[in-house]
């Protein structure tokens, strides 16, 4: 298969926008994709649309990939919506890669979208629960942010791991977000804030869980064929992993790891024939502190049961070994569900191509996103590459 | 031919208790003579699940399974659905062959009465054996005397040939008196006009003319449980029973749990067999009016849980009762058709796994591809689970934070436990993780606390209770 190469990324401000609706976001992202191809592109040469989108919110759940692609100028091509709740962009990505491998298309555009801020408090709780295991788990009264305080309590129990350290990953993420004027919530707080917030599920509490946002992402894929046509620093799709697990958490082999993001990392790393120790810097699904510590482990920063010191000791900060979420992340940059996956991406190519202002990782070269649906009934990893001397 | 006989009583109340005093605070005054302190149902609970807390125990006290039960009756004034044949639900509860004959009755606190008599009638059945479940949580307007005393309790009553307790004899008596304690179709709420002497009347000549067509001499009776909408009335029938305050104080609930509806005069023979009594007389009394007297003698076994455990404010009793709280939101919840959660019923109501026929592992629920070796052509061999288990992951769910369809529960009874629970295979080392509430009776769960399973109101959905399995901390147990 030939490769497919990142040529532009874009997305709109992460937050709460009450005058924008889906289809401006996503035409928004579109907008931003496409100016940021070093060498320019017409919407003429982008021959594939994939939306990510869970659909909060009802809106327009038949056909919303078509709906979206028309209000964004995009007319005529194949398009289609992908959803895996949280990792639906991230898959949408993807896909894009997988049609530009494959020879089906030269360009596509891989993003997502999502309006989550507009409805009413009795709506949002319906949505923000769809994506738990429906028959059994949610049928104990779980929430989103229940199942990932059931996974923390497992690994408190298990691990040498405090409250407090969830709350590290706040204030990190926090103090990156405050450098990224696309941050839903871009200001910084304080140990003492993240560890004496309310609970909200406990042991997780306010700071342990990120936003709901509104927001759109895409991203620009080009095969190797067409790649120097749109710029002159390409950056490479060296790996793509991607896997499912069980739904339910009660179903699985494990509550203190989230297997298909284990999975999907290795795939991504064999694919890129790298090492974790490789990476330059990682784009994490941080919906829950506890999903930040889980991710060091699942994608091989660090052994099981040392995220914690690892944290603690400052390797993930933006000026440790291993950057972890320059952006901000889902706690702070925001997480619009359907926009994240591609966000991350975004993301990544502004730090590959060296255009990430303040939160600038030093001689970024090779990043990882990691994309994961619900509590982890998907994941999606990829490795992006700048190619230094082609 | 051999007279049907008592073999066992199992009984129970919620763990909720609210005092009078509460009430005084509120309302300045307690409407609600002799009861000092009364049993509140919690939010998942209703009828039809105390009534299977009590038969549980009937069951296991008495030494028989559900598979043993051929004739089952459920007596009610509070049935938690007013048209649907609960008992099939029971049934399925407690593992009842679907041969059963069933019989609901309710319309008066006498319903309880009116089926064992129907059950002394139709029994004995050879080796199988008839189940009364008598169940009632009652509820009026929150300044009313119905609702100051409304309590909450159950009784079973295991029927077979051989029992230890025999009815003597037993009798019916009605005589019209309409008005007394009444509840109007499509209302959830017992009212009465309150005509003090009237409904004294009432009361005295009905159980009167009952008591007063028993054969056997009441001399001898160890002790009376009489019908206690109150803890006033019943002494003062003591003329038209022929027995003294001293036999009905000997069978008296009403001053701890309040009015237990039909299960009244059933609780109150489950605590005199507990205090030893050896010959008992019943005397049921139902507004219209209408009653029951019977006449029991042996020493019959009882298996009950009818302490209190957690004092309520008046202000939780009343999001207890729904009178401050939030239905289901707008939006909806979850969205499980019923045809869907029947084909899981078993599941729900007695935690039937499946064994894998490829690799014998266990699965919860038994559906689709094997969990174990995912092997997608199997068919799953069903095990019934003990209900033991361990917590391995666990949550509260804070005030508000509950989904759609929990916001009713939350509303009423506060923040609750979520949990990945570990259960027990039929033996060994093999577990089978499920995910489940933890009723935890204020008690703090970790990973580690051992649970057991009840069953307990899930939710309602388009006006259809779902009944399923919870876990309890099992320290909590009674």
């Amino acid at each position: 298969m030939r490769d497919a190469y990142i040529i532009g990324a874009g997305q709109t401000p992460f937050g709460a926008m009450p005058d924008e609706s889906y289809r401006s976001l996503f035409t928004s992202a579109v907008a931003a994709a496409v100016s940021s191809v070093p060498n320019g592109i017409d919407d003429d040469e982008i021959d594939e649309a994939v939306v990510g989108s869970l659909g909060v919110g009802g809106r327009q759940l038949g056909l919303s990939g078509p709906a979206a692609t028309e209000h964004a100028g995009l007319h005529g091509i194949p398009s289609s919506r992908i959803e895996n709740a949280c990792a639906a962009s991230g898959y949408a990505v993807r896909q894009a890669v997988q049609a530009v491998k494959s020879g089906m298309a030269d360009v596509a555009i891989g993003g997502g979208v999502e309006s989550m801020t507009d409805m009413s408090s009795d709506v949002t709780k319906y949505w923000l629960g769809v994506s738990g295991e429906t028959e059994w788990e949610r049928l104990t009264g779980t929430t989103f942010s229940g199942v990932y305080a059931q996974m923390a309590s497992a690994y408190m129990d298990r691990y040498d791991a405090t409250t407090e350290h969830l709350s590290m990953v706040a204030v990190k993420n926090h103090a990156n977000g405050a450098k990224n004027p696309k941050a839903h919530l871009g200001f910084e707080c304080s140990l003492e804030d993240a560890v004496n917030a309310p609970v909200v599920a406990d042991p997780l509490n306010l700071y342990h869980c990120c936003p709901t946002s509104d927001g759109g992402a895409a991203v620009l894929v080009a095969s190797e064929d067409v790649v120097d046509q749109y710029t002159d620093d390409p950056i490479r799709v060296a790996g793509v992993g991607a896997a499912s697990e069980r739904v339910g958490l009660f179903q699985r082999d494990t509550y203190t790891a989230i297997p298909s993001s284990e999975s999907a990392a290795k795939s991504a790393y064999s694919q890129a024939g790298i090492d974790p120790d490789d990476l330059d810097f990682a784009e994490v699904h941080d919906c829950f502190a506890i999903a930040e510590l889980l991710a060091y482990e699942d994608l091989g920063f660090c052994d099981r049961g040392n995220a914690p010191s690892m944290l603690a000791d400052g390797k993930t900060e933006l000026d440790g070994e291993i950057p972890v979420n320059a952006s901000g992340g889902l706690k702070s940059k925001g997480h619009p569900i359907g926009a994240t996956g591609a966000g991350q991406v975004t993301e990544a190519f502004k730090q590959l191509s060296g255009k990430a202002g303040e939160r600038q990782v030093e001689d970024a070269t090779l990043g990882l996103t990691h994309n994961v649906g619900g509590s982890g009934g998907g994941a999606v990893v990829h490795v992006l590459e700048r190619e230094v001397a082609r | 031919m051999t007279d049907a006989q008592i073999a066992a009583i199992g009984a129970y109340t919620p763990r909720l208790r609210i005092v009078a005093e509460e009430f005084e605070d509120a309302w300045g005054s307690f409407d609600a003579a002799g009861v000092e302190q009364k049993a509140v149902p919690e939010a998942d609970e209703d009828a039809l699940t105390m009534g299977a807390e009590a038969a549980e125990r009937a069951l296991d006290v008495a030494g028989y399974s559900g598979a043993d039960v051929c004739h089952l009756a459920f007596a009610t004034t509070s049935p938690p659905m007013a048209e649907e044949d609960l008992t099939a639900r029971l049934a399925n509860v407690l593992g009842v062959p679907d041969s059963v004959t069933t019989r609901t009755m309710t319309g008066s606190t006498r319903a309880g009465t009116q089926a064992l008599d129907a059950a002394l009638d139709a029994g004995p059945w050879g080796d199988k054996i008839g189940l009364v479940i008598v169940s009632d949580c009652p509820k009026g307007a929150p300044d009313s005397d119905v609702e100051h005393a409304a309590g909450a309790g159950s009784a079973a009553l295991v029927v077979d040939g051989d029992g230890p307790g025999t009815v003597l004899d037993r009798t019916s008596h009605v005589d019209t008196y309409p008005g007394t304690r009444f509840r109007t179709g499509g209302d959830d709420r017992t009212t009465g006009l309150g005509v003090t002497q009237y409904d004294r009347e009432a009361f005295t000549a009905t159980l009167g003319g009952a008591v007063d067509a028993l054969d056997d001499s009441l001399e001898a009776v160890d002790a009376a449980a009489v019908q206690s909408p109150d803890g006033k009335l019943p002494y003062r029938a003591t003329a038209a029973l022929g027995v003294d305050a001293e036999t009905i104080a000997a069978a008296e609930t009403v001053s701890s749990l309040g009015d237990t509806g039909a299960a009244s005069v059933f609780i109150g023979a489950a605590t005199a067999f507990i205090e030893g009594a050896e010959r008992l007389l019943l005397a049921a009394y139902g507004s219209g009016a209408g009653a029951n007297a019977m006449l029991l003698e042996g020493t019959v076994p009882v298996e009950s849980a009818l302490d209190g455990e957690t004092e309520l404010s008046y202000a939780e009793y009343l999001r207890r009762r729904g009178e401050i709280t939030s239905d289901e939101p707008e939006g909806g919840g979850a969205y499980v058709s019923v045809p869907s959660w029947r084909r899981t019923i078993d599941q729900r109501h007695r935690l039937v796994a499946g064994r894998c026929s490829a690799c014998g592992a266990l699965n919860f629920p038994p559906d689709g591809a094997c969990q174990q070796c995912t092997e997608r052509s199997v068919t799953f061999e069903p095990v019934e689970l003990p209900g033991t288990g361990t917590v391995e992951a666990v949550t509260t769910i804070a005030q508000g934070g509950a989904p759609p369809e929990f916001v009713e529960q939350q509303s009423k009874s506060g923040p609750f436990v979520s949990a990945v629970v570990a259960l027990d295979g039929p033996e060994g080392t093999e577990t089978v993780s499920v995910a489940s509430q933890v009723l935890n009776g204020d008690r703090k769960v970790d990973i580690g606390t051992a649970v057991d399973a009840t069953v307990r109101r899930i939710y309602s959905q388009e006006g259809v209770i779902r009944y399923g399995f919870k876990m309890q901390v099992s320290e909590t147990r009674r």
